[in-house]
């Protein structure tokens, strides 16, 4: 039993992790309508600023965390206005390939650095022993991470219902004509998205960093593995992304738990969120909580 | 304007003669091409760049130290990004430049373009140890034991090591591909063949955030052993989880607890650097040789390093001894085919190759032990050595060739 | 109909048939026939090296491929990110022939034409399969819908041992009229297979574009309500974009399976379903002269950006990854830069330069 609850506690905790990946993606979604492939690559700078400035630049851990999520913010900015301002009103395709080809920018540049192809990772700050509660055991780095995830959340979800700023950003998701016409900054609204969805990208990648160690293959793939993730949630919505990265992390310890090496099966867990996932989008089309659009002629 | 057209002449005469010059001084030694095809970036990079920069520098320390005499190497080395489709296209045009000597990489390219190597009949060391690259070929030749080798290498050793009595339980956890299937697959056959372990479970892993649930597991079937066979990153973040639940055993076979054990690629500085003091006590089983162990190979190798200007971490990485390696292969047959006064051709060094055994095996200050090569072995360094990470440091404590992978081969 | 065959400075249709025709003047016809003349015969005058013949054949592989998913994408409008896999599934149709019957098997080598065909009509029906989402969902969501196919393709190739759990399972060499095709003429021979591949397959698209199921591709992508009350079907549409996709798709796999003369896991990843997309935008999605435009520029691309780090290498002695890294590099960057200013790909030239040189000496 105890071996359940402990799955029980794992798929949460790593489905909080993912949740914390893929906050970014809805956070672009929700306002402009555009699906980041690049969000890896993101999640990646973070994590390797933070290391350059914690172990090259001697700054204590946390305040490089909390750097390394200023610069990704202002970098996910510029981002936004250098590549992505032009093409407002330009067909979905056209828009996905930008950020594909921002992906393969993004790796250009990190293999010019040294992180391209090395292994490093962070210096221990967390205490070593893990929290045990009934014999359920959750290791600090999880733990730091499940609250940092459940403050961003929050905090994100606090902002956009009610900040003038989120319930703008919210217009802007809703109709982009009727609320220019009220006096909402468009393009600003979507420098902002990004720069949000730079900043808890970075937050994530810092926590993943911890747990696996940073090796840039490992870490930007993560900007894949979180897409069945919000799509199951909804794309558009905050709260879908968080019960859709739960239901994930658990689908997926349960997989390995109890499908691998029982029948023969093994690996299921890197493939059981996409089946999972074309399964409900059979019923739901828009996900668990994202918004029906409606069509017109 | 006379003078100017004599001038001009004049300055045309001298750099005429000028690139005669050159010309003759290049004439002066003959050009042997090679080429090499691996990731440096893209997957498995961490492992392709220092290897690639091994190899860069071995081949200028044979030119600039005139080791062939006037004869110089020129290597072409590309990357393929992990990728056979371009590693095939390296290859085909390293034929159309006439290549005498091959390097590969990838165990995928190597298997993919096993049947070209056939047909192309030159020579080709890849850095993929895996089982089935000797299968159905004669122009492959292996530079150190093959994973299977590590893998059941590493289960002898744990039955020859296991404390107490019955027959120690282990599990595998391994890459979710034929690169991480093949060593199981023979280590169930060393099994069959009498090896005394148990193999409670095999896992696959993914890309997992979180092991507690597996091994936990392991650990209520009874595992003692777990042989890891992947690459360095899932190898680490499984240590850290091992670590912080308490399940790492302090010392070999601890009672209880998880002893974790890997082939070529789980080990090594990157597994340090990535899981930091969970790495402790891991033991791992590589026919380089290590920069920690301080010996003279390893100050050869570090040397190297130091003259071509390369960092700290590629200068102690076993990929640059692994690439420096396989840079000595052909330079050592090349050397070898002169001083027989054959002509350099594949063929030549094919033949040569297969007589690099007994009284002319090859000693090369990277490896563990000697390399040898006969028709009917292909696989150049046997020995391996078993190392524990000791406070940060890869640690030779026994050297071993694996009994069972003989009977095995033999039975095939 | 124009008073001079050769020459039209301007649209002179007079009737509908006329406008369905291939070619407008007898230049246009002669010009076209002189290129495909010139396209057979050149490696008899000018024979590449085997290196560069790989490449010509990758690149009208390539062709094949992203004609299928410019079907889908481009004149459907529904995004696909799962090409690689559609691929894949061609190829491995073959490799399961081999895995079943030997590689050297009578059906393998000298029935190629029947297994490329056969690998084509599977393709097709995989593509249906997978097309069966677009009845629901739209957008984005079908987009990660094809995504997850790609995974779920990965998975399984790598899981069963009857592919080889992903590693190279081969294919024997194809016989020909005169016997086996040897090393020395191998690519040579398939130059001209794939290069006849795609001329049928090109004038199929271009035919296919003149017939009510072509225009009811773009009806579809442009407006699927407004196609539904015009009285076509969107969903079947959709499914059979899918479908059509999946057989050029299936043919390109099989071809490359027997080029390679050997099916590996690895040349049907989500990388390469994210380059054929690249293929398609770079040389003009919904368009058919692009898709050849397309695999030609990002292929050679790829060669240059070779040349150029090998270049670079010699001045950066110690820093190879300055060298390497240019390639992800410039193909982001190439991508995004024509998003941005040409989203109309290279055909968008091509029809520039062809109405200039129609109009010349006037401007309109």
């Amino acid at each position: 039993m105890t071996y359940f609850f402990q799955i029980i506690i794992s798929g949460v905790v790593v489905g909080s992790i993912y949740a914390l990946a893929a906050l970014g993606l809805v956070l672009i979604y929700k306002s402009s309508r555009v699906a980041n492939f690049a969000h890896g690559q993101i999640i990646a700078s973070g994590a390797f600023i933070a290391f350059f400035l914690t172990v090259d630049k001697g700054v204590p851990i946390f305040f490089s965390f909390i750097i390394s999520m200023i610069v990704t913010f202002f970098l996910a900015m510029s981002v936004e206005r250098i590549f992505l301002r032009r093409l407002i009103g330009e067909p979905i395709i056209s828009v996905i390939m930008v950020t594909i080809g921002l992906a393969s920018i993004i790796d250009g540049l990190i293999y010019f650095t040294k992180f391209g192809t090395e292994n490093y990772s962070f210096p221990a700050f967390l205490p070593q022993e893990p929290v045990s509660l009934w014999g359920v055991s959750i290791s600090w780095t999880q733990l730091v991470g499940l609250i940092i995830t459940s403050l961003l959340i929050g905090g994100f979800s606090w902002f956009f219902k009610k900040s003038t700023v989120g319930i703008s950003m919210r217009a802007v998701s809703d109709d982009q004509f009727g609320s220019m016409s009220v006096g909402i900054s468009v393009p600003r609204v979507f420098g902002l998205a990004w720069a949000t969805a730079g900043l808890s990208a970075a937050a994530a990648g810092c926590i993943i960093g911890n747990i696996t160690g940073l090796n840039f293959e490992t870490l930007h793939a993560f900007g894949i593995v979180v897409f069945p993730v919000v799509i199951l949630g909804g794309l558009d919505s905050i709260l879908g992304a968080v019960i859709g990265g739960i239901i994930m992390g658990l689908i997926q310890q349960f997989a390995a738990g109890y499908l691998d090496g029982n029948f023969g099966l093994s690996g299921t867990g890197d493939v059981m969120p996409y089946l999972v996932l074309l399964i409900i989008l059979l019923f739901k089309p828009h996900g668990l909580f994202g918004i029906h659009e409606i069509e017109r002629v | 304007m006379k003078s100017k057209k004599a001038v001009l002449f004049n300055v045309l005469l001298v750099l005429v003669l000028m690139v005669a010059f050159t010309a003759s001084v290049q004439a002066g030694g003959k050009v042997y091409k090679l080429g090499m095809s691996l990731a440096i970036t893209g997957p498995t990079s961490d492992a392709g760049n220092p290897m690639s920069k091994g190899v860069e520098d071995w081949f200028k320390f044979v030119n600039d130290t005139k080791l062939l005499g006037d004869d110089t190497i020129e290597c072409v080395i590309r990357d393929d990004q992990y990728e056979n489709d371009a590693t095939k296209r390296n290859f085909e045009e390293y034929l159309d430049e006439g290549i005498v000597f091959y390097l590969n990489y990838s165990t995928g390219s190597t298997l993919a373009l096993k049947k070209d190597f056939e047909d192309a009949k030159v020579p080709v060391v890849p850095a993929s140890y895996h089982e089935g690259n000797l299968i159905d070929s004669t122009q492959i030749f292996l530079p150190v034991a093959t994973y299977s080798e590590n893998i059941v290498g590493l289960a002898e050793y744990i039955v020859a090591n296991h404390k107490e009595g019955g027959v120690p339980k282990v599990a595998f956890f391994i890459h979710p591909s034929a690169f991480g299937r093949g060593p199981l697959e023979d280590t169930q056959k060393a099994v069959a063949a009498g090896l005394k372990i148990e193999i409670v479970e095999t896992v696959e892993h993914g890309k997992d955030l979180d092991s507690t649930a597996m091994l936990t597991r392991l650990q209520s079937k009874g595992v003692q052993y777990v042989l890891c066979h992947s690459v360095q990153s899932p190898v680490a973040t499984l240590l850290k989880d091992s670590q912080r639940l308490g399940m790492t055993a302090k010392s070999f076979g601890e009672k209880g607890k998880l002893t974790f054990v890997g082939a070529h690629y789980t080990g090594g500085n990157d597994l340090i650097a990535l899981a930091g003091d969970a790495a402790e006590g891991f033991l791992w089983a590589c026919s380089y040789n290590m920069t920690s162990e301080n010996n003279e190979g390893a100050k050869k190798q570090l040397d190297l390093a130091k003259k071509y200007g390369r960092d700290d971490k590629a200068a102690n990485s076993h990929n640059y001894a692994t690439g420096i390696l396989m840079a000595q292969i052909p330079t050592e047959a090349i050397k070898r085919v002169k001083e027989a006064k054959m002509e350099v051709n594949p063929a030549n060094l094919y033949k040569i190759l297969n007589e690099m055994n007994g009284a002319k095996e090859y000693k090369s200050f990277v490896a563990a032990g000697p390399l040898s090569y006969s028709p009917k072995d292909h696989i150049g360094v046997d020995v391996q050595n078993i190392y524990q990470a000791q406070g940060g440091q890869f640690k030779a404590i026994k050297s071993v060739s694996s009994e069972y992978m003989k009977t095995i081969r033999a039975g095939k | 109909m124009s008073a001079n065959s050769w020459l039209a400075t301007g649209n002179f249709h007079t009737t509908y048939k006329h406008e369905q025709n291939t070619f407008y003047t007898s230049l246009d016809r002669s010009v076209f026939t002189f290129f495909l003349i010139l396209l057979f015969a050149w490696p008899i005058f000018y024979p590449l090296s085997n290196k560069y013949m790989l490449v010509t054949d990758n690149i009208l592989i390539a062709i094949v491929a992203v004609m299928g998913l410019n079907l889908v994408t481009g004149f459907a409008g529904l995004i696909s990110i799962g090409h690689a896999a559609f691929v894949g599934i061609g190829a491995y149709t073959v490799a399961s022939f081999c895995r079943t019957l030997g590689a050297d098997h009578v059906m393998v080598t000298h029935f190629w034409p029947v297994l490329i065909i056969f690998s084509g009509l599977f393709g097709a029906f995989f593509g249906a399969l997978v097309g069966l989402p677009a009845l629901r969902l739209k957008h984005l969501y079908l987009a990660i819908a094809t995504l997850s196919f790609q995974m779920i393709f990965q998975w399984v190739i790598n899981f069963m041992s009857f592919f080889n759990q992903g590693q190279t399972i081969s294919v024997g060499r194809a016989f020909w009229l005169t016997g086996e095709i040897g090393r020395n003429q191998h690519y040579v021979f398939w130059y001209y297979i794939i290069l006849t591949i795609v001329v049928l397959l090109g004038f199929g698209v271009r035919n296919l574009m003149k017939t009510r199921y072509g225009r009811c591709l773009i009806a579809v992508r442009d407006n699927d309500r407004a196609a539904d009350a015009m009285g076509m079907n969107p969903g079947l549409t959709k499914v059979y974009a899918f479908a059509l996709a999946g057989f050029f798709a299936g043919v390109a796999g099989a071809l490359h399976a027997y080029l390679y003369r050997g099916v590996g896991f690895d040349s049907f990843t989500l990388k390469i379903s994210v380059s054929y997309l690249a293929m398609a935008i770079v040389g003009g999605l919904g368009t058919l002269n692009g898709s050849f435009w397309g695999p030609v520029a990002i292929k050679l691309l790829d060669l240059q950006v070779e040349h150029l780090s090998e270049v670079a290498k010699q001045y950066l002695p110690s820093a190879m990854n300055v060298a390497t890294a240019l390639k992800p590099f410039t193909f982001g960057l190439v991508i995004v830069l024509f998003l941005m200013f040409e989203p109309r790909g290279i055909a968008n030239w091509w029809r520039i330069t062809k109405s200039y040189t129609k109009l010349w000496p006037f401007r309109y």
